[in-house]
C-alpha cells in the first residue's frame, strides 16, 4: 500500500477520534499538537486504526511511536 | 536544638546522608537524561541560596510544577530552608493558579519555565542560577511547620487547600518503610504523577532517602506507553501507579514480563481484583499492594498486600484497602457518629500522626470534616473521608463507594458540583448536571447533561477550560428536555447516568 493511501485512510479515523473535521495529518503530528490526544483517546485511536487496516500493534510498537510518521511506518511494516 | 524533630530524622537527615554516600549514583532520570545526587545537591544549593537572599515574607512558596530537575530540587531546597511548597501546574488555567497562590499568601514563586508565569510575584528563575557552594545542612524548624499545601477541587468553584505538616510527612515516611518496602541505591522507582497530586510525594521522596533513582514521565508522552517502556528498558523495581494504567496495558499483558519489579503499589482509584491477578503474572517477583488514603491523611494510610496463591479479600470485585499503617487510626461510623460493628457499612474516618492540621483558612469546612471522639481511651481527632466502607473481623477494610458526589478522574479528586458551578455560571439559568460514568476501558469520564434543546457546546467547554484543569472538563455532553426526579424530588442522577 502506498503511503498516500495509508494517509487517506488514516485521516477520517483521526478526524473521528478527535472530533475535528478539519484535522490534517502530517508525519510530525503528535499528541503535543492535538488537544484531545490523551491516554484515553490514544487507546481509542489505536483500536480504530487496528480495525481500519486489520492489523494488531504490539506494545513495543506503541511505546516507540512518537508521531504519526512512526505510526505510518509501523502500519506499512505490517501490511 | 529542637528535640524529637521527626522531619529531621526521617526526611532531611536521610536525604543528606544518601546524597553524600551516593554522590555519583543517579538520583533522577528525566526524559532519558540522568542526574546524579551530586548534581541534584548543587541545584538544590543554588536554589536555596536564592531563597535565602529573597527572604520570603511568607513561609508558603509557590512552585511551578514542571517536569525537570530544578522543580524537584526546589522542593528539597525549600524544606532545608524550613519553607513549605505550594505547587501549581502550568497547564492549569492561570486564574485558578493565581487563586491558589493568593490563598496560600505566597509572595515568592520558583519557576523553571522559559517564560515566567506569575510576573506579579517575586520570581526565582531556577534554570538561570549558578552554583557556588554546597549547602545541604537543614535549618532547625519545628515539626508543626508545613511541608506542603496541595489544593483540590472544592464544591463552590474555589480550590480547597490541604496543608500537610512536617510531622505529618515524617509520620508517613516512617510508616511507609515500616511496611517492609525496601529500597537502596540500585533501585529504579517510577514517579508518574503530576506534582500537584500528592502521590507524587511518595514517588520522588522515598527513593531520594535511600539513594535510589527516580524515573519521571515527560508531560507530552502517553503515560501508559512510557511506563511500559521504562519497565522494559530501564528495569524499574518500584512503581506506585493508578489502576487505570494497568487497564490501558491489559490488552498487552502477554508482552510484559518484568523480572526486576519488586514492589508494585496501586492507589488513587479502586483496584479491581481480576486485572490485578493478570498483572501479577507480568511481574512474577513483585509484592503487589493496594494502598489507600486521601490527601488529608498524607498520601496514603492503609495497605493491603495481594496474595498470589491464596484467597484475596475483595468487595464487588474490588481489592480490599486493608489495614491502617503504623501511626494511623481507622474507625467506621454511622450517621450518629457511633462506631459500627464488624461487617456493617459506615463512613470511614481517619486519625493519627498523618492527619492534616485542617483545611487552609476554612473553618466552615473544618467543622464539617473533622471531629473528636474517644479512641483507645483518649480523645482523638478524626477526618470524615466521605468513603463508604466496612471492616471485617480482622479489621481489613473494604471500599464500597462514595457517600457524596466526589469522584476520581485519573486519580484526581473532582467535586461534580464544582463542574456544575462553572457550567451554570456560563449557561445563565439553564440547568446542568455533571455525571461520572465508566467508559469501555473501565476508566471514569465526566459527562454533562444540560436541560435544554440542543446547542453548540463549544463556547461552554472553552469557558470551563479557563476555569478548571483538563481532567475536570466534560468529555461528552447530552441534552434533555427536563431532568427526571427521584422519589425525594431530587434530580435522578442514576437515570441521567444511563445516557452515557
Amino acid at each position: 500500500m502506498e503511503k498516500e493511501e495509508i494517509v487517506s485512510r488514516l485521516t477520517p479515523v483521526f478526524r473521528k477520534v478527535f472530533a475535528d473535521s478539519t484535522l490534517v495529518i502530517t508525519d510530525q503530528l503528535s499528541a503535543l499538537d492535538v488537544e484531545k490526544w490523551d491516554s484515553l483517546s490514544h487507546m481509542l485511536l489505536i483500536a480504530e486504526v487496528e480495525n481500519e487496516f486489520t492489523i494488531k500493534f504490539k506494545l513495543k510498537d506503541l511505546n516507540k511511536m512518537a508521531n504519526v510518521g512512526d505510526m505510518i511506518a509501523i502500519i506499512e511494516s505490517k501490511l | 536544638m529542637i528535640s524529637n524533630n521527626t522531619f529531621h530524622s526521617e526526611v532531611l537527615q536521610p536525604f543528606q546522608i544518601a546524597s553524600e554516600k551516593y554522590a555519583t549514583s543517579n538520583a533522577f532520570c528525566i526524559n532519558e537524561v540522568f542526574y546524579s545526587y551530586k548534581q541534584l545537591g548543587e541545584i538544590i544549593s543554588s536554589i536555596r541560596a536564592s531563597v535565602k537572599a529573597l527572604k520570603p515574607g511568607n513561609d508558603n512558596v509557590g512552585l511551578v510544577a514542571n517536569d525537570d530537575i530544578e522543580t524537584y530540587a526546589a522542593i528539597i531546597a525549600l524544606w532545608l530552608e524550613g519553607k513549605c511548597y505550594v505547587p501549581v501546574n502550568p497547564e492549569t488555567p492561570a486564574e485558578r493558579n493565581r487563586n491558589v497562590l493568593t490563598q496560600a499568601g505566597a509572595t515568592v514563586v520558583i519557576d523553571s519555565s522559559e517564560q515566567v508565569l506569575f510576573p506579579e510575584l517575586n520570581v526565582i528563575r531556577s534554570k538561570e542560577l549558578s552554583f557556588s557552594k554546597p549547602d545541604l545542612e537543614p535549618v532547625q524548624v519545628a515539626d508543626d511547620a508545613l511541608a506542603y499545601i496541595f489544593f483540590t477541587s472544592g464544591t463552590t468553584g474555589v480550590p480547597k487547600g490541604v496543608p500537610i505538616s512536617r510531622a505529618n510527612l515524617a509520620g508517613f515516611i516512617k510508616a511507609f518503610f515500616e511496611l517492609g518496602i525496601t529500597m537502596d541505591s540500585s533501585d529504579k522507582c517510577l514517579q508518574m504523577f503530576e506534582l500537584t497530586f500528592d502521590l507524587s510525594v511518595m514517588s520522588y521522596l522515598a527513593p531520594l532517602l535511600k539513594g535510589a533513582c527516580v524515573y519521571t514521565i515527560p508531560k507530552n508522552k502517553i503515560k501508559f506507553n512510557y511506563i511500559a517502556d521504562l519497565v522494559e528498558d530501564h528495569q524499574l523495581t518500584v512503581a506506585l501507579m493508578v489502576p487505570s494504567i494497568i487497564h490501558y496495558l491489559r490488552p498487552y499483558f502477554d508482552e510484559i514480563n518484568s523480572q526486576s519489579m519488586k514492589f508494585s503499589l496501586f492507589c488513587g482509584e479502586a483496584l479491581p481484583l481480576d486485572v490485578t491477578g493478570e498483572w501479577a503474572a507480568c511481574i512474577p517477583n513483585a509484592r503487589i499492594m493496594n494502598v489507600y488514603g486521601p490527601t488529608e491523611d498524607t498520601i496514603f494510610c492503609t495497605h493491603y498486600t495481594f496474595s498470589r496463591d491464596s484467597y484475596n479479600k475483595a468487595s464487588n470485585g474490588l481489592v480490599s484497602i486493608g489495614k491502617a499503617m503504623n501511626g494511623t487510626f481507622t474507625i467506621i461510623i454511622n450517621d450518629n457518629k457511633e462506631l459500627v460493628n464488624a461487617g456493617e457499612k459506615g463512613e470511614l474516618c481517619l486519625g493519627g500522626v498523618q492527619l492534616t492540621p485542617g483545611y487552609w483558612k476554612n473553618e466552615e469546612k473544618n467543622k464539617e470534616a473533622f471531629f473528636y471522639t474517644m479512641y483507645n481511651g483518649a480523645p482523638a481527632r478524626f477526618y470524615k473521608t466521605g468513603d463508604l466502607c466496612l471492616a471485617d473481623e480482622e479489621v481489613d477494610i473494604m471500599y464500597l463507594g462514595r457517600i457524596d458526589s466526589q469522584v476520581k478522574v485519573q486519580g484526581f479528586r473532582v467535586e461534580l458540583s464544582e463542574i456544575e458551578f462553572f457550567a451554570k455560571e456560563f449557561l445563565n439559568k439553564v440547568n446542568a448536571v455533571a455525571i461520572a460514568f465508566t467508559n469501555q476501558l473501565h476508566n471514569t469520564e465526566i459527562g454533562m447533561v444540560i436541560e435544554s434543546t440542543e446547542f453548540n457546546t463549544r463556547p461552554l467547554i472553552e469557558y470551563m477550560k479557563t476555569k478548571m484543569p483538563g481532567y475536570m472538563i466534560p468529555t461528552q455532553v447530552r441534552f434533555i428536555h427536563s431532568f427526571p426526579l427521584n422519589t425525594n424530588g431530587k434530580i435522578d442522577r442514576k437515570l441521567l447516568k444511563e445516557k452515557f
